[in-house]
């Protein structure tokens, strides 16, 4: 006769020094593990919930600027600073992780129009509308150096925005037309124009280095090839397009801010509709940045929010807002996508994390580990009410949250009376439109 | 969890279900490979030849390792007929006896925890809570209590009235009970919820088991029903005849879909407790539906590989057959009427609890070899903490707890809830008027100037009833778009299938077999 007993060796489950970690025993038989998927369930609930419990987005205040800001520029290569402008002509230089304001320069006379920093030399260019100026400023270590601008250049048209290109030596600025000027030469290099209404901003498409993107005041998006005398195409759209952002990663791709209350996302190969129709707001959207991953989006929004979305995705991911934050007029992504800057006319610039339940600081591999696995159970789970409503869930202030029932009320009589016309009327008189079709008045070449 | 065997393909409503079930089956074959290759221990186990007698404990003890004879042991008390439980991770072994002894000791290291005489009759025990902060539910004759570590009373649980048999879900971390009186109790014992607590109709609920996949509990009837208890439902979930006579004892294998009843045949039924079919047994060599155990009275237990023991000789002697056997593994005399039997969890022990004493066995071949996690008996006091806090961070909700024949699981399709939400899309769109308004006819009035009031009041219901044919009409046509796949219910957009269909005049779909084809407009 045989026989076996299971009979364990201690010193297969222990450690054997205090230094290292502990043993776990694992067997991954099934029988072991019953109840799998509602143990996973239970999981991504967990961690939906723990990610709500964590969303604490708001870092803080860069500090009262007195009086109401303009623009916000982020350096092309450092991470910490960053540029103001202000309605008064006041520059603010700012150091981001501090939140404390390095210099201030008393740049203009009027309101600062534009601010951008050249790409690789640490000089920065401002320009105002009310005295017609293009100032270029250089920062170095000793801060005397920045009380008077390195040149100076007087414009025969007010500046309504300035964009620099991402290497060479030119900038662009908008105002009654799109003027491209080298920095060497006195004369713009280019001007481009299409109807009579003036510019409002001009972008420089990172990628492509001869295409500009423009919008105007009279509801129109215009793409320029600085190559050619006449613009290439002009999107005649139904409301004014505040602003505009090329996506850094794919070079076709462009968003802009409408004060129909929607961001638009366009494909420059096909313009005849937007490619994606960004709808949350409840009042206009002032400004619009792509984070440099360019999967994601911020837009701030004259009703007091800041909104992230994801690229392709017409639903926001994530709301942000204060009792004290007022319109918001400027917002942008920091160069590692995980902080974003909003200027707001309650004369504050303010720091966010992009990912409001992130933590900051290293993360330990178990960490790591446990925020990566909390994200693909919320994934695969993303679909289960339970979970669905949790993560979707963003408390709302009484007066965001009535204006967003009366923008769902306002969407829902709209359909109702489509339906209802088309019932009566028939297909053909009332056919369907889709909703990116909807905003789009005409394309012209 | 799709707990069904590739076998049972064929069975499948269609062929996602079916490559679901095969997937599923491939995924646990993967499992099972992988657990194999990084086992560090494999199964005991008797070989014998071809007439050998089954082996008593003093040949065993003989033949394997020294360290085993822990396992070995005898312990004459007084305090009448006693129950004995081991915790969850098998280190830990209570006892508790009619006479009023209750204790708690680490049988390895005969290490006492706890002893002490609480004057009442004990009747059941159950050890709750995780290995690192044991304690011990007893169920005193009128009241449950729960002690700690150090025999300190906790709780005294007054709901969980004259309970006969107290069960331990780890994965919910509830105390159920049931009771003489033929109520069901379901504790949480983590926040001391009562989940449910009710009385079940179904007489006094004497002979019980739980089904640790699923957290039911099953009850013997003595009409040789096998019922079904979840804590959402005041009635038993599924009932089926499990026996022609009434049903003596219940047991379940710590893991895994077999159920064992002994009816008062006294033969030994297996069931799968899935598909609630009978599964055939070996006896003596040969299929069979059910054993025949001579003398066997009520007890049985099961272990993690599926020996099941039993008392035979009327209590005096246990037996131990193999998974799905007849023949006997081992027997073992026992110094007094056995009244309860219980396999260690992770080894290879058997205790059992007699009318003097307890006493524990070696038998080869019960314990599952390879544990996962921190529940064994080896592991770490910091390991059991942070297993207890993952634990109850994992706590599932009652809810989860339904046999596997009814309900699907948490990724099931929830095809009732679809359903409603399309019946009640159906009824708002068609709230067809009632045929009585249909079809009424206003009264004819008579008198002065009843002609001109009974022609108004005709042609006012004449509009009427051109309105509700209209109505009708353009309900019945956003219906069949609301049929078809790509339409849009509030849009009305008629798709090119749907302009197909309206204009064919006949179905281009084929019907699945499923509740899908409900929505496969009817050609009126």
């Amino acid at each position: 006769m045989k026989v076996k007993l299971l009979l364990r060796n201690p010193q297969d489950y222990l450690r054997e020094t205090a230094d290292d970690i502990h043993k776990l025993a694992r067997n991954p038989a099934p029988e072991l593990h019953p109840m799998s998927a509602e143990t996973e369930y239970v999981r991504a609930l967990n961690a939906a919930k723990l990610e709500r419990v964590f969303a604490k987005p708001f870092l803080g205040c860069f500090g009262d600027q007195g009086d109401q800001l303009s623009r916000v520029c982020m350096h092309p290569r450092a991470l910490s600073l960053c540029l103001s402008g202000c309605v008064d002509g006041r520059v603010a230089f700012w150091n981001i992780p501090r939140r404390s304001r390095v210099l201030q320069l008393d740049a203009h006379s009027g309101c600062v129009q534009g601010l951008c920093w050249h790409p690789e030399q640490d000089l920065f260019y401002s320009c105002c509308d009310t005295d017609r100026t293009l100032k270029a400023w250089r920062v170095g270590d000793d801060l005397t150096e920045f009380s008077r601008p390195v040149s100076q250049r007087h414009l025969d048209f007010a500046p309504l925005n300035l964009d620099h290109h991402v290497s060479k030596d030119l900038f662009a600025l908008s105002g009654d037309a799109v003027y491209l000027y080298d920095s060497r030469r006195s004369d713009p290099v280019g001007q481009w124009k299409w109807g009579s209404d003036s510019v409002l901003q001009a972008r420089f498409n990172p990628t492509e280095w001869h295409l500009l993107a423009a919008v105007t005041k009279d509801n129109a998006l215009l793409l320029i090839d600085t190559r050619q005398r006449e613009p290439l195409r002009r999107i005649r759209c139904e409301f004014r397009q505040n602003a505009l952002c090329w996506n850094p990663q794919e070079p076709f791709v462009l968003a802009t801010a409408s004060d129909d209350y929607n961001l638009y996302s366009w494909d420059a190969r096909r313009l005849a509709s937007p490619a994606c129709v960004y709808r949350g707001h409840t009042n206009a959207a002032m400004d619009v940045d792509f984070a440099p991953t360019g999967r994601e989006l911020v837009s701030a929004s004259y009703d007091c929010t800041v909104r992230l979305w994801e690229s392709g995705r017409s639903q926001s991911r994530d709301v942000y807002h204060t009792k004290r934050m007022y319109r918001v007029f400027a917002a942008r992504y920091s160069l590692d996508a995980r902080f974003i800057v909003t200027a707001s006319a309650d004369f504050n610039l303010r720091l966010w994390k992009a990912r409001a339940s992130e933590k900051l600081g290293a993360l330990t591999p178990r960490e790591r580990a446990a925020v990566n696995t909390a994200e693909a159970l919320k994934q695969k789970y993303a679909h289960h009410p339970q979970v669905r409503r949790i993560v979707q869930h963003r408390h709302l202030p009484k007066r965001l949250y009535q204006a967003q029932l009366e923008m769902k009320a306002i969407r829902g009589k709209q359909r109702r009376k489509e339906v209802n016309r088309r019932e009566h009327r028939g297909e053909d008189k009332e056919p369907f439109v889709p909703e990116r079709d909807r905003h789009v008045r005409g394309v012209d070449e | 969890t799709m707990d069904v065997a590739a076998e049972d393909s064929d069975q499948m409503p269609s062929g996602f279900h079916a490559k679901a079930a095969a997937k599923a089956a491939r995924l646990r074959r993967e499992a099972a490979k992988l657990a194999s290759a990084a086992a560090l221990e494999s199964p005991g186990g008797i070989e014998s030849r071809p007439g050998e007698w089954a082996p008593t404990q003093s040949k065993l003890l003989r033949r394997v390792a020294v360290a085993a004879r822990p396992g070995h042991f005898e312990l004459s008390l007084q305090y009448g007929p006693y129950s004995v439980a081991y915790d969850t991770t098998g280190r830990l072994l209570a006892l508790c006896g009619r006479g009023g002894h209750v204790a708690a000791f680490e049988w390895r290291q005969k290490r006492l925890m706890f002893e002490s005489q609480v004057n009442e009759p004990c009747h059941a025990l159950t050890w709750v809570g995780a290995g690192s902060t044991p304690q011990l539910a007893v169920a005193h004759s009128n009241w449950t209590y729960i002690y700690d570590a150090q025999g300190l009373e906790l709780h005294c649980l007054k709901r969980l009235h004259k309970a006969n048999k107290l069960f331990w879900l780890p994965r919910h971390w509830l105390l159920a009970a049931c009771t003489d009186t033929g109520h069901l109790h379901w504790q949480d014992v983590s926040t001391g919820q009562t989940v449910a607590s009710y009385c079940g109709h179904h007489g006094p609920l004497r002979v019980s088991a739980l089904h640790p996949d699923s957290g039911c509990v099953l009850t013997g009837q003595p009409n040789g029903q096998l019922c079904i208890w979840t804590p959402l439902e005041k009635r038993p979930v599924v009932k089926i005849l499990c026996c022609p006579a009434g049903v003596r004892a219940v047991a379940t294998a710590p893991a895994g879909h077999a159920v064992y009843t002994l009816g008062g045949d006294s033969r030994l039924r297996v069931w799968d407790i899935r598909c609630l079919r009978p599964l055939s047994v070996s006896d003596n060599g040969a299929d069979a539906a059910s054993i025949r155990l001579f003398d066997a009275a009520p007890q049985l237990a099961v272990s993690q590989r599926g020996l099941l023991a039993c008392p035979v000789r009327q209590g005096a002697a246990l037996m131990v057959l193999p998974a799905g056997g007849a023949k006997p593994l081992l027997s073992h005399p026992s110094p007094g009427r056995l009244s309860d039997l219980a396999f260690c969890p992770w080894e290879d022990v058997l205790a059992f609890g007699h009318a003097r004493g307890l006493g524990s066995v070696l038998v080869p071949g019960s314990g599952e070899p390879n544990p996962d996690g921190a529940v064994h008996p080896l592991s770490g006091k910091r390991q059991r903490r942070e297993a207890e806090v993952r634990g109850l961070l994992d706590k599932l909700p009652p809810e989860t707890i339904a046999p596997p024949a009814v309900g699907g699981g948490v990724n099931a399709v929830d095809a009732e809830g679809i359903e409603e939400a399309l019946a009640r899309k159906r009824a708002a769109v068609m709230a067809l008027p009632s045929d009585e308004v249909r079809q009424f006819q206003p009264r004819r009035r008579s008198g002065k100037a009843s002609g001109e009031l009974n022609r108004k009041v005709g042609e006012r219901w004449q509009r009427r009833r051109m309105e509700l044919r209209q109505l009708l009409k353009s309900k019945k046509r956003v219906l069949a778009e609301m049929g078809d796949e790509g339409a849009d219910a509030a849009g009305g957009r008629k798709t090119k299938k749907a302009k197909k269909i309206s204009q064919s005049g006949e179905l281009t779909k084929p019907a699945t077999g499923t509740f899908l084809d409900r929505l496969i407009p009817k050609a009126d």
